[in-house]
């Protein structure tokens, strides 16, 4: 994921602290959320705006298909 | 409710049997000549149906993040090319027909706007995965399998208020159940596997399925939500773009 504007971390740690979201993430997952990785992320942004390190990128796990390098070639194929 | 199910690809057309084996049979119309424009424009169904999705394109967050993700990939869609509202049999709501790069949506089973938006933000995951990865859509299960739990996911279709309505009462975690049971059933809606194939095949990408949210970055609970995820991924590719 590439980093966002460290105001989007703070937003989503808020939002991840409402009773909304609280209800969706136990319906979801069947447990409460846990918020501090937000607060973690939001302190981690603002390090990097001051000391510019390198943001770590989380690699995907295997994928189920393989990506494509161009759009399906029939897309815009007139239909008969 | 009506069961959504993707109807894939059939290279041509090789008879009955074949046509039965990729879930045809539900969409009778496919394959057939149009009708006349006039004798098209006095049918109400198809009008409502046309006003309807013309309604979830323009005002519809779940289904613009999309349309822009698909722009994006290199699939403009055009809702003259890439929709159609026909009769469906059944209580099918919708398919995705990968053979003809088409949407196609149930004139005669969508009743309500809201139930458009769904059936609409459904299939558009579909022609998303199949523009950006090369999706076996009738041969490979899993394949299937894993774009259904994307869509059953990501749509709204297993929200608590939807699963009530179908008289599916559960709580905790019940949202993963609802996506699992979606997923079969849309399965073996459209291909003749056993349920216990169906079944192995959802189970065995659906965690890395579950977890795969382009393009919406999160599971959106609302339309709040969406149009945050609409927002966050205008800004991502603005990001790249300054890289």
């Amino acid at each position: 994921q590439p980093p966002r504007s460290c105001e989007d971390y703070w937003w989503e740690w808020k939002h991840c602290r409402g009773l909304r979201h609280a209800f969706h993430h136990y319906y979801t997952h069947g447990e409460l959320p846990a918020c501090g990785r937000w607060r973690e992320d939001y302190e981690a942004c603002r390090a990097w705006e001051r000391g510019r390190a390198a943001a770590a990128q989380v690699p995907p796990g295997p994928a189920v298909w393989k990506l494509r390098k161009s759009p399906p070639p029939d897309w815009y194929l007139p239909l008969d | 409710d009506g069961a959504e199910a993707a109807s894939p690809a059939a290279e041509e057309k090789a008879g009955e049997e074949e046509e039965d084996d990729l879930g045809y049979r539900l969409f009778p119309d496919r394959n057939k000549k149009p009708q006349s424009f006039l004798v098209r424009s006095l049918f109400t169904f198809h009008n409502r149906c046309q006003l309807m999705l013309r309604m979830t394109l323009d005002t519809n967050p779940y289904a613009q993040l999309l349309l822009e993700a698909m722009k994006q990939s290199g699939c403009t869609v055009f809702n003259d090319r890439h929709f159609s509202c026909e009769n469906c049999d059944g209580c099918v709501s919708g398919g995705f027909d990968s053979a003809t790069s088409q949407i196609v949506l149930c004139q005669n089973n969508i009743r309500q706007q809201s139930h458009m938006n769904r059936v609409v933000t459904h299939e558009l995951i579909h022609a998303f995965d199949h523009c950006r990865a090369h999706v076996d859509w009738f041969k490979n299960v899993k394949h299937l399998a894993c774009s259904e739990i994307r869509a059953a996911n990501l749509s709204g279709d297993c929200t608590l208020m939807n699963e009530i309505a179908r008289f599916k009462f559960g709580l905790k975690g019940h949202h993963q159940t609802c996506v699992r049971d979606r997923a079969i059933r849309s399965i073996l809606a459209v291909r003749k596997v056993s349920k216990e194939t169906a079944e192995k095949a959802v189970d065995e990408v659906f965690d890395a399925c579950f977890n795969d949210l382009e393009p919406f970055g999160r599971i959106p609970h609302s339309k709040t939500d969406a149009k945050r995820a609409y927002r966050d991924f205008q800004n991502r590719d603005r990001y790249n773009a300054n890289l």
